[in-house]
């Protein structure tokens, strides 16, 4: 008589499968990084050699001249200001000019001296497009009722011409000795 | 008159047999909304803090430079002098036309140095560019 050979049960042992799976996720989490860039954008001009330079005439009255020496004191227009009160001082400034053409909007102008603080020129610089995004919204919020950030794209285009942000860098001089 | 103890005819158990799916899952998620950590930051650096902040929506066009509270740059793995920057810079540019360059610099670090580094990226055609800062809350 043949007796039936019992096959035993195929089974690959699961328990651990969830410790491996942790494993990997341990692995993951450790050498990824999740944080998002954040920063103040900014365009550089293109660079031109001293020799070839060009000046062109500005109407005074749509520059704005904001200058930070070494000490981290502030000049708008030739009047000391602290750094936080820059915001208020350009904003009106910018309002007027809405609805000017492109070629008359707002200059802002932005110098610093080599001894300068990193760090006073990021509050500068931070003040200066806090002045641009405010006014911005509050466009915004008059034509379309909502935000800048919350319009759509062509909305967007219309509130980038109406308030473009113009900061211009201040070519920098040679050292003084 | 004995007493019998009441228990519950059902099992205690937590079912395991789901749990490296969901485990599984929690990868996936980690592997798709990260990035590879690519350098290691040689230079000691504390950003600045600033309001009118901006998200870089893509992460792969940009390229950091680290400047170090020592006045150190550093450009992907290394360090490097402040001549090479705009060599490296051009090559960066020829291979990415779209790049962002992110500059990471200490707080207390002097404008003339970012100044010069400034220059070098224009100079590099490197012209889109953001300061890294924190959010002030």
């Amino acid at each position: 008589m043949i007796k039936k050979r019992k096959i035993p049960d195929a089974e690959i042992p699961t328990a651990s499968q969830a410790d491996l799976a942790f494993l990997l996720l341990l692995f993951f989490l450790v050498s990824t990084v999740i944080d998002v860039d954040t920063g103040l954008g900014l365009t550089l001009p293109e660079y031109v050699p001293p020799d070839q330079q060009v000046e062109v005439k500005v109407d005074p009255s749509r520059m704005a001249a904001v200058l930070v020496n070494e000490n981290g004191e502030v000049l708008v227009d030739n009047n000391i200001e602290p750094v936080f009160r820059i915001k208020d001082i350009l904003k009106p400034r910018i309002e007027s000019k809405i609805n000017l053409p492109l070629n008359k909007k707002m200059i802002v102008s932005l110098k610093t001296d080599r001894k300068t603080v990193y760090n006073v020129y990021i509050a500068a610089l931070d003040q200066i497009k806090q002045a641009f995004f405010e006014v911005r919204d509050e466009y915004s919020n008059g034509k379309f009722g909502r935000k800048f950030n919350d319009l759509n794209q062509e909305q967007q285009e219309d509130v980038k011409n109406a308030v473009p942000i113009i900061i211009s860098l201040a070519e920098p001089e040679l050292i003084k000795k | 008159m004995t007493f019998e103890k009441r228990r519950a005819k059902t099992k205690q158990e937590i079912p395991t047999t789901s749990m490296p799916d969901i485990v599984f899952m929690l990868l996936m998620f980690f592997m798709c909304v990260t990035t590879m950590r690519e350098v290691d930051v040689l230079v000691q650096f504390k950003l600045p803090e600033a309001k009118a902040i901006e998200k870089i929506e893509n992460k792969r066009l940009v390229s950091y430079i680290w400047v170090g509270k020592d006045k150190r740059i550093q450009i992907n793995d290394s360090l490097i002098d402040l001549g090479k920057v705009e060599e490296i810079m051009y090559g960066k540019k020829k291979t990415l036309p779209e790049l962002i360059v992110s500059l990471r610099s200490d707080q207390n670090v002097d404008m003339g140095l970012i100044t010069d580094i400034q220059q070098a990226l224009r100079k590099a055609y490197c012209l889109r560019i953001n300061y890294s800062a924190m959010i002030k809350v």
